[in-house]
């Protein structure tokens, strides 16, 4: 039999847009406390949290068909709590309901009274959202793509540099002033791509070496095998180095002129918009090529 | 007193007629691409000393059933006499269960969308004496052999002794359907 993967698109989506709202709201949490002037930016990852956090929500319900087709049975997800998914759907719920609390306050101009403790709160449990998304897979013992330590730490990684993209982005073109106070935040989220190239190459040096062939094939299928196109191309050119180059020449190169002009906002957005799509190429990319150790023929 | 329902299947005897899969779907009313049993097939020996050996996989009933464990409502779990059940009332198709069970065996029914598998159903026909047609009954070569780990007597436990029968992949699960090889 060739193994199918278990999960596609959706299930990558939701991923991917889970740890962005969660990410997204750890950085305008990050913001609020350390740039406070910059109101729009961190309104905007307030608005981010949860809007992508509540897609990739239906889009999980979507694919759950057995539960979209009986809605009741939703309830039941939390009745096992030795089951990750079940510590998801609580990190997941409170994340929601206290990412819904701080925007409706912030959108109804009670902004300055949003208590910091709620905030913190809502960016522990963002992070909660972001390591869940990597643990998810992670504890299922047969694939060693995914059972391994290094698979949350770099989901979260990437989350946080999604959620942060996605803020700078709507930023540039909506709040170009605060997006050109917020050297901080940019010089922050630069150095999250390069880290993530770090785990990559950790996660797959490990896994290739991992006791069972399965870790080397699924290592091979992502970098030389049916994933390889895309995980060159898009998750480690596009999402990774080019944004890392184009972020270092407009932080470190460029004039403060250059920066704050029409050209420099494209090159920023363009880098930010790559992380997305990488971003996303990384969930898919980790779903597509993991292998069970039992697929592989020898076992039986 | 609980009893701790396994199965025997010598693949030695199996031709590879399909004859328990298609016993299966009818018992169990299942969907035409719905299977809980399933076939790999390889070439084993060495010239001229070659055949092809076919082995049946299905829910190997684990003890420490990894599908159960991940089940985030309850749907997938451990029932009574060691039997792993699932619970189609419950289950969301999350496809979780799926993704932990280390033997792919686990199947999603096309039109309700829930996860199924293995359910033993010959474990009415040892308590109750109700004949039907299992894989059991079903397979021409007497393939399988069903009944309780724990009786000592039991043909089961007889048969895996002097066959030296073991699970299908070491101790990866602590499963209870042995094999033959």
């Amino acid at each position: 039999m060739a193994f199918e993967p278990i999960w596609g698109v959706i299930i990558a989506s939701y991923l991917f847009l889970a740890g962005l709202g969660g990410g997204a709201f750890a950085a305008a949490t990050y913001l609020r406390l350390r740039t406070p002037g910059c109101a729009h930016l961190i309104r905007y990852g307030r608005i981010i949290a949860p809007v992508t956090v509540i897609i990739g929500l239906v889009l999980l319900m979507f694919d759950a068909t057995a539960g979209f087709h009986n809605p009741l049975r939703f309830a039941l997800l939390l009745t096992n709590f030795g089951s990750v998914m079940t510590w998801g759907v609580v990190f997941l719920g409170l994340f929601t309901i206290i990412s819904l609390i701080v925007l409706i306050m912030d959108l109804t101009g009670h902004g300055l009274k949003i208590p910091v403790w709620l905030d913190v709160t809502g960016a522990v449990l963002g992070i909660c959202v972001c390591v869940y998304t990597g643990c998810l897979l992670g504890v299922a013992k047969t694939f060693p793509l995914w059972n391994n330590a290094l698979l949350p730490v770099l989901f979260l990684v990437s989350a946080v540099s999604t959620g942060m993209a996605a803020i700078l982005l709507v930023g540039i073109f909506r709040a170009p002033s605060e997006f050109h106070r917020s050297g901080d935040f940019k010089k922050f989220h630069f150095f999250l791509p390069i880290f993530e190239l770090f785990l990559v190459a950790c996660l797959l040096f490990i896994t290739a070496n991992s006791a069972e062939s399965a870790g080397w094939t699924s290592v091979m299928n992502l970098v030389s095998g049916d994933c390889a196109a895309a995980f060159w191309v898009i998750f480690i050119l596009i999402g990774l180095v080019i944004p890392t180059g184009l972020e270092f020449k407009m932080l470190f190169m460029s004039t403060k002129e250059v920066e704050e002009s029409k050209t420099g906002h494209m090159v920023s957005a363009a880098s930010d918009l790559f992380v997305l799509i990488g971003g996303f190429a990384l969930r898919l990319l980790i779903l597509t090529a993991a292998l069970p150790i039992t697929m592989v023929q020898p076992w039986i | 007193m609980m009893a701790r329902y396994g199965m025997l299947i010598d693949t030695t005897k199996c031709i590879g007629c399909f004859t328990c899969r298609t016993a299966c779907q009818r018992q169990n009313g299942l969907l035409p691409d719905e299977a809980f049993i399933r076939f790999e097939q390889r070439e084993v020996g060495e010239y001229p000393d070659v055949h092809v050996e076919n082995v049946p996989l299905q829910c190997m009933h684990c003890e420490d059933a990894p599908c159960a464990q991940v089940c985030p409502t309850g749907a997938a779990h451990m029932g009574a006499d060691g039997i792993v059940e699932v619970d189609e009332g419950r289950c969301i198709g999350c496809l979780y269960c799926v993704a932990a069970c280390p033997y792919q065996v686990r199947v999603r029914n096309s039109q309700t969308g829930a996860v199924d598998k293995c359910r033993f159903c010959t474990v009415s026909a040892e308590q109750t004496g109700t004949k039907m047609c299992t894989c059991v009954e079903a397979c021409p070569t007497g393939c399988r052999i069903f009944g309780d780990l724990d009786d000592a007597n039991s043909q089961i436990v007889q048969e895996i002794a002097r066959t030296k029968a073991a699970p299908i992949a070491g101790d990866l699960t602590a499963s209870k359907v042995f094999y033959v090889r």
